[in-house]
């Protein structure tokens, strides 16, 4: 029996690798696919499809054995908040272990070795640091209980990919406006590695982590393989905008010269707190903290009670749609620590232990890769 | 003043509360008595957060012999077969939009509505937004010149936070953004430009019957002639969300942010020129189209007024909606087709 008649259940389905995960099960023939829906109004791109959405979260443990049902294959691309992604794994590892999954894919990240990885470890045998950041050490502690399970028996396999692209991604969907804004500089010159995984390719380890027995209990970094800079990826889609202004560049001195004349931590955190506010991942996150939404929602409806101008203002500032971008003065942008420490990395993971065991071989090139997304940014409106 | 009209709302999800609900309390020709919900707890917290002293009931059969009017906000499945009991049972309805998930079923209800001497009023509320009939005086007084054709592009990332999760369900549902905005966009499109004599639908639905994006092209033959026209629906992009109506002499566009003005882009000696036109109105005149909707329904029922969105309307917008269902073609995806075409082979 080929792993395509089994049951798949599919975590994170409503995101960005979660929704092609879904659509590549559904085009390789795959019947019963189940997809966990924290969010349910994020699910029109896979509503398309004819899978079964099952409501739950990844911290409602009756949930989840709702939504494996008879499953045999479960594919773990939910994210979770803080210490809700290691709880959110342990819950959904129970349940698979519960139910008799016969496969467990682990969708981790290569940022287990923090924002800007250090050399010593481009292989998997690297030792996980603590990174001091809470993503990636939750992230670290997700995949430790992952592989606990794997030695009681459940067969897990962990990927670790490493900025995946492609369309729906963030990386494409946040630069693009970003660059219309004159809201990026490259950094040195834009030469820190960055370690691109086009999604179908990931997607592909994901279905050979599923076929492959070599792979069980066992961690793989997943990139393209390639080695493109930020410069390159940045500049591909400036390309895309083909206003031909050469990008500013600053200097990682520069960058560090800038931050140590700020304010101190006052005006510093109200300068993040409203940059934090601007982006709209933050605002969703905002909206599952039950008091949060609840004031939110009791605005949207109070709103009901405006003409219908002033509502869609407000509706549009209470961030439940996208506000529009905020235009900058800044002829080089400063970018925040976060891009700072994501885009001067040097390394290159090796993808040598995922084209040995699970027979991984990268089939969209760079500029394959970046030409779809091209022309998916220019079908959804981005360009 | 005539006795209020008793009214009760079927269904207290997202569109009772935001817009449904409000426009009752604003309207003094109506009472609310009672609210109608499958779920009696979802009904009671609407009343406690509102402070309402109406009823709760869980079985809308329950209420006929104590009301003269309903709202039917129920989900899109149960549209037309409670609006149908209700007009049986002669009860004026004002149904939320899709009347009904067949145009058959829409067409039995405005049947039935005739036949029994009751109000069957659908809502569509843009029709009562200030641009809708701005663009059709524009229209009228021939502003535009010999028009040529439109340009209607609606959509964003889907953030309807339903109750009861029914827009994602084909039995519930129905179909996807076609049926649940596009019938919107059908129906100003069909009452500007007349009937749809050829069409062209293209959709992204990969077998589940719930698509999130429609490209159609349209034929109309009205009143101005043909016109032929263009609109795009996405639940998954932002797009432009405006509609541009071109002609010889100018062009009108409806942005969706603005509903009570349309901009006239024209020439004006050798410079482009952009005028704002928009309803010159007393203060306090409500603005929201949801209470003009009601108004609209309320001065039906007095014999006053005539429902702006009737059955008929709505079964000819559904059957527009049919042929594109039945006729249309996949939207080329290709960035999608990629990991079919050489996926991994097992």
């Amino acid at each position: 029996m080929s792993w395509r008649d089994k049951t798949v259940l599919i975590t994170g389905a409503t995101g960005f690798i979660g929704g092609r995960v879904c659509e590549r099960l559904f085009q390789a023939g795959v019947k019963n696919v189940r997809a966990l829906v924290h969010t349910p109004h994020r699910a029109a791109r896979i509503a398309r499809l004819p899978i079964e959405l099952c409501p739950g979260s990844l911290l409602d443990r009756a949930s989840l054995r709702a939504a494996l049902g008879k499953s045999q294959i479960v594919i773990h691309c939910g994210l979770g908040i803080g210490r809700g992604i290691v709880d959110g794994t342990r819950n959904l590892l129970e349940a698979s272990q519960a139910a008799g999954v016969e496969r467990f894919v682990h969708i981790s990240t290569a940022a287990v070795y923090g924002l800007t990885p250090k050399p010593g470890s481009e292989t998997e045998d690297a030792p996980l640091p603590h990174t001091g950041e809470p993503y990636c050490d939750n992230k670290g502690r997700a995949e430790r209980v992952v592989l606990n399970f794997g030695r009681r028996g459940l067969p897990v396999v962990i990927l670790r990919p490493s900025i995946v692209y492609g369309p729906y991604s963030a990386w494409s969907t946040r630069l693009i406006p970003d660059l219309k804004e004159g809201r990026v500089s490259l950094i040195d010159g834009g030469k820190g590695s960055c370690n691109i995984t086009y999604v179908d390719n990931l997607i592909d380890a994901v279905f050979l982590s599923i076929e492959n027995q070599q792979a069980l209990g066992q961690a793989f970094f997943i990139t393209d393989g390639e080695t493109i800079t930020w410069g390159d990826f940045i500049q591909a889609h400036a390309n895309m905008l083909g206003n031909g202004r050469p990008l500013p560049n600053l200097s990682l001195q520069e960058i560090r010269d800038h931050y140590s004349r700020q304010p101190g931590m006052v005006t510093g955190s109200l300068k993040a707190t409203r940059d934090a506010l601007r982006s709209r991942e933050f605002r969703q996150m905002l909206l599952r903290i039950p008091a949060t939404k609840k004031v939110l929602d009791g605005l949207w409806h109070w709103s009901a009670s405006l003409d219908d101008k002033s509502r869609a203002r407000l509706r549009s500032q209470v961030g439940i749609r996208p506000s529009p971008p905020i235009a900058s003065n800044h002829t080089r942008w400063i970018p925040d620590a976060e891009t700072v420490a994501t885009q001067t990395t040097s390394i290159f993971f090796s993808i040598e232990k995922a084209r040995r065991l699970l027979g991984y071989k990268p089939r969209i090139p760079f500029a394959q890769g970046i030409a779809l997304v091209e022309q998916w940014l220019r079908f959804g409106n981005y360009l | 003043m005539t006795t209020p009209i008793r009214i009760a709302v079927l269904g207290c999800g997202t569109i009772t509360k935001g817009e449904h609900l409000p426009a009752i309390l604003r309207n003094p020709h109506v009472e609310l008595v009672a609210l109608v919900d499958a779920s009696e707890e979802r009904a009671a917290a609407l009343i406690r957060s509102t402070g309402l002293k109406c009823r709760v009931r869980t079985d809308y059969r329950s209420i006929w012999d104590d009301v003269n009017a309903v709202v039917n906000a129920l989900p899109n499945h149960l549209h037309a077969s409670v609006t149908l009991e209700a007009i049986e049972a002669g009860v004026h309805v004002l149904c939320e939009k899709p009347l009904a998930i067949r145009s058959e079923d829409a067409r039995t209800c405005a049947a039935a509505a005739d036949r029994k001497g009751v109000i069957l009023a659908v809502g569509m509320n843009r029709r009562f937004q200030d641009n809708h009939q701005l663009l059709r005086a524009v229209l009228d007084e021939g502003s535009l010149g010999a028009v040529s054709g439109y340009d209607w592009q609606m959509g964003g990332p889907f953030d309807w936070n339903s109750a009861s999760g029914f827009y994602f369900s084909k039995a519930q549902a129905g179909g996807g953004v076609l049926l649940d905005y596009g019938v919107h966009l059908l129906d100003s499109l069909v009452d500007w430009f007349g009937p749809v004599a050829d069409l062209h639908s293209e959709d992204d639905d990969w077998g589940s019957g719930i698509e999130s994006n429609v490209r159609l092209t349209l034929e109309h033959s009205g009143a101005y002639g043909t016109i032929r026209g263009q609109v795009r629906l996405s639940r998954t992009y932002a797009l432009a969300n405006r509609l541009l109506v071109h002609g010889s002499d100018a062009q009108a566009e409806l942005r969706l942010e603005s509903p009570q003005s349309v901009l006239l882009h024209r020439e004006l000696g050798s410079q482009a020129v952009i005028e704002t036109l928009a309803i010159a109105r007393s203060a306090g005149v409500s603005g929201s189209s949801f209470d003009r909707q009601l108004s609209n329904f309320v001065r039906s029922i007095q014999r006053l007024e005539k429902p702006l969105a009737d059955g008929s309307q709505a079964a000819y917008v559904l059957e527009v909606i049919e042929r594109c269902y039945a006729g249309r073609t996949r939207l080329p995806e290709p960035w999608s087709e990629i990991g079919a075409a050489t996926g991994v082979q097992a």
